[in-house]
């Protein structure tokens, strides 16, 4: 009886962990796998193919490019808190709401 | 499913971004609308608009040593359709061209055309179709979640065939199975663990708030008191 009350708990702990090991058998395979980003990966397949270099493909409208790897990670990282705190914020506030009446 | 700033031919740039002008215009137009509606809906737009911030934000390995990201539109389409789905996603793709470099604004409006509109409206689809049979819940937020992740990618192939700045192969077809390979493939593990964490989370919303559910007529409250009993 309970079990069937968590079945979806349950079922999504077992597919992230599988997702996990998944991964850990991929990179422990080979030591060259990167894991690129596949935009990147498409990126230079076409310049690769077309035979021009990724540095002669010049952006149409010129953009920022983060100075680092590091730099990068704190941007995505505040795209993923202003999501999370959004999604906390109205959980909150449904449970308070719930708790009222 | 970023297209990178500059591979994208300019004429091809044109046509994405005159695609998606009028769709954002309706998305804004019908926002509106339903928040003076009903107030009681901007929470709920808050959780599905932000479970797009957040999933696209995080890049996940695949099984084929690259990494690619989900898209999350899969709870926004169900819950307000593909329009106002464009309009949140326009502001993620924005933030990420303007500040990540992933994506640009030239070809915003093929990422906005595949992540915001396509995605969703296939997703949408899904959700009209399974809506009133006895599929549960659950299953159809799943269903509904991978599938518009997964052709989001499949759009993203296709517009590479179509319009990549220097052709990947000889024609439009090989490209599109190449860029497929690349994109779509990789993407089909990633697309499954999105459905089932969002399923998840509906699971949630249904516990606390199910009567927005049914207010919006999002699910009859017949299935909404099935999935409940369930939990």
């Amino acid at each position: 009886m309970r079990m069937q009350k968590y079945r979806l708990e349950i079922l999504t702990m077992v597919t992230i962990a599988a997702f996990c090991m998944v991964f850990l058998y991929t990179s422990s395979i080979s030591r060259d796998t990167v894991f690129a980003g596949t935009d990147s990966i498409a990126a230079s397949k076409i310049s690769e193919s077309s035979g021009t270099s990724t540095k002669e493909i010049q952006p149409l409208i010129p953009q920022w490019v983060p100075p680092s790897g590091e730099i990068e990670s704190t941007l995505f990282a505040l795209q993923a808190a202003i999501g999370g705190m959004v999604i906390g914020g109205v959980f909150g506030y449904w449970i308070g709401q719930k708790k009222k009446v | 499913m970023h297209i990178m700033e500059g591979y994208l031919s300019p004429q091809w740039c044109i046509v994405w971004w005159v695609i998606c002008i009028p769709c954002l215009l309706f998305g804004i137009y019908r926002l509106k609308n339903v928040l003076n509606a009903d107030r009681e809906t901007l929470p709920l737009l808050g959780v599905t608009g932000g479970f797009i911030f957040l999933l696209s934000s995080l890049k996940l390995p695949t099984p084929f040593g690259s990494s690619s990201h989900p898209t999350g539109t899969g709870l926004s389409a169900v819950c307000f359709g593909p329009w106002i789905t464009s309009v949140v996603c326009a502001i993620v793709l924005l933030f990420q061209a303007l500040f990540l470099a992933h994506g640009g604004l030239s070809t915003l409006g093929a990422n906005i055309v595949s992540m915001g509109i396509i995605g969703p409206f296939v997703g949408y689809t899904i959700y009209r179709v399974l809506r009133d049979t006895p599929v549960s819940i659950s299953m159809t937020i799943f269903l509904v979640t991978a599938i518009a992740d997964l052709s989001t990618y499949v759009v993203t192939s296709f517009q590479l065939a179509l319009g990549a700045v220097h052709p990947a192969t000889g024609n439009v077809g090989s490209s599109f199975i190449l860029f497929l390979g690349i994109f779509a493939v990789t993407q089909i593990p990633i697309a499954i663990i999105e459905g089932i964490v969002l399923a998840l989370v509906f699971k949630y919303i249904i516990a606390l708030k199910p009567d927005i559910l049914t207010r919006l007529k999002i699910f009859s409250e017949q299935k909404i008191n099935a999935a409940r009993s369930d939990a």
